[in-house]
């Protein structure tokens, strides 16, 4: 698939609508007729640039959101439910618990616990290279444990 | 001092091992649990095997930020060489890989960009 350069820069252009939470939000279809582009078109291009169709998209980005205000603290589960754009707790927990792994309140509970700075982020959520290689056996460095035994 | 490893940062690490092994063509070095997050890193069949790319877990809001912006304007984060990237555009597009530009020469290289479905922009090239 090639995309000219004005069909790419629609399709980013959806992309920054469905990871926006407006008090309407947006149908995929007034998504795809803000990007120009057909319904039809719109979804599988849009699932081969990012990866996932607009719908999946739209959730991942409303879950990625919902962690960070449960992270923060500041708000109750039913508050981030409702600040991300769901109208039922039921709806959101179910979700959240499938992605996630956890309910949204014990994800609460274990992230909050790791928070030494108040407002700040958990380091477990903005990992980088060297975090995550902290964490690693030695075994993923043959190489280099090999060269310290022989110094 | 070498360079032995660099990292890309992925939306989604499943996906992105499944797009950088079975759509690229990269083999998997490792794949460790760290925490919620896995250390993931391939390397390239037609390279050497100790240099490594890690696909790191973008959860940080200030690389989202940036990862998009970068995309949004049409930037690569990283660029692979190929050896005929006319048949790369073939067998990638055949596979549903989108390209925001096809094979064009561009001074000693031709060159390429595709989205690796993870929120990044890949340039391909080949030296002529």
């Amino acid at each position: 698939m090639l995309l000219r350069h004005e069909g790419f820069r629609c399709l980013c252009r959806a992309r920054d609508l469905l990871s926006e939470v407006p008090e309407h939000p947006l149908s995929i279809e007034d998504v795809a007729r803000e990007a120009q582009i057909s319904p039809f078109h719109f979804i599988r291009q849009f699932e081969a640039v990012f990866g996932a169709t607009p719908h999946q998209y739209r959730m991942q980005c409303r879950l990625d959101m919902a962690k960070r205000l449960l992270a923060n603290g500041q708000h109750s589960v039913t508050e981030v439910c409702m600040e991300i754009g769901f109208a039922s707790l039921g709806s959101f927990s179910g979700l959240f618990t499938r992605r996630v792994g956890e309910t949204p309140s014990a994800f609460r509970r274990r992230v909050r616990a790791m928070v030494q700075v108040p407002g700040t982020v958990p380091a477990e959520l903005t990992p980088g290279c060297l975090s995550l290689m902290s964490g690693l056996p030695l075994s993923a460095f043959p190489g280099s444990i090999r060269s310290f035994r022989e110094a | 001092m070498r360079i032995k490893l660099t990292s890309i940062m992925v939306d989604d690490q499943e996906k992105a091992l499944r797009f950088y092994t079975e759509v690229l063509g990269f083999e998997k070095k490792h794949d460790i649990p760290v925490g919620e997050y896995r250390w993931i890193t391939v390397t390239s069949p037609e390279g050497r095997d100790d240099l490594e790319l890690a696909l790191e877990p973008n959860a940080n809001p200030a690389g989202k930020v940036f990862q998009g912006a970068m995309f949004s304007q049409g930037i690569p984060i990283a660029a692979f060489e190929v050896t005929d990237i006319a048949g790369e555009f073939s067998r990638l597009t055949a596979k549903g890989v989108a390209f925001t530009r096809r094979p064009a020469q561009a001074g000693p290289v031709s060159i390429a960009v595709i989205a690796d479905t993870c929120g990044n922009l890949i340039q391909l090239y080949q030296p002529m």
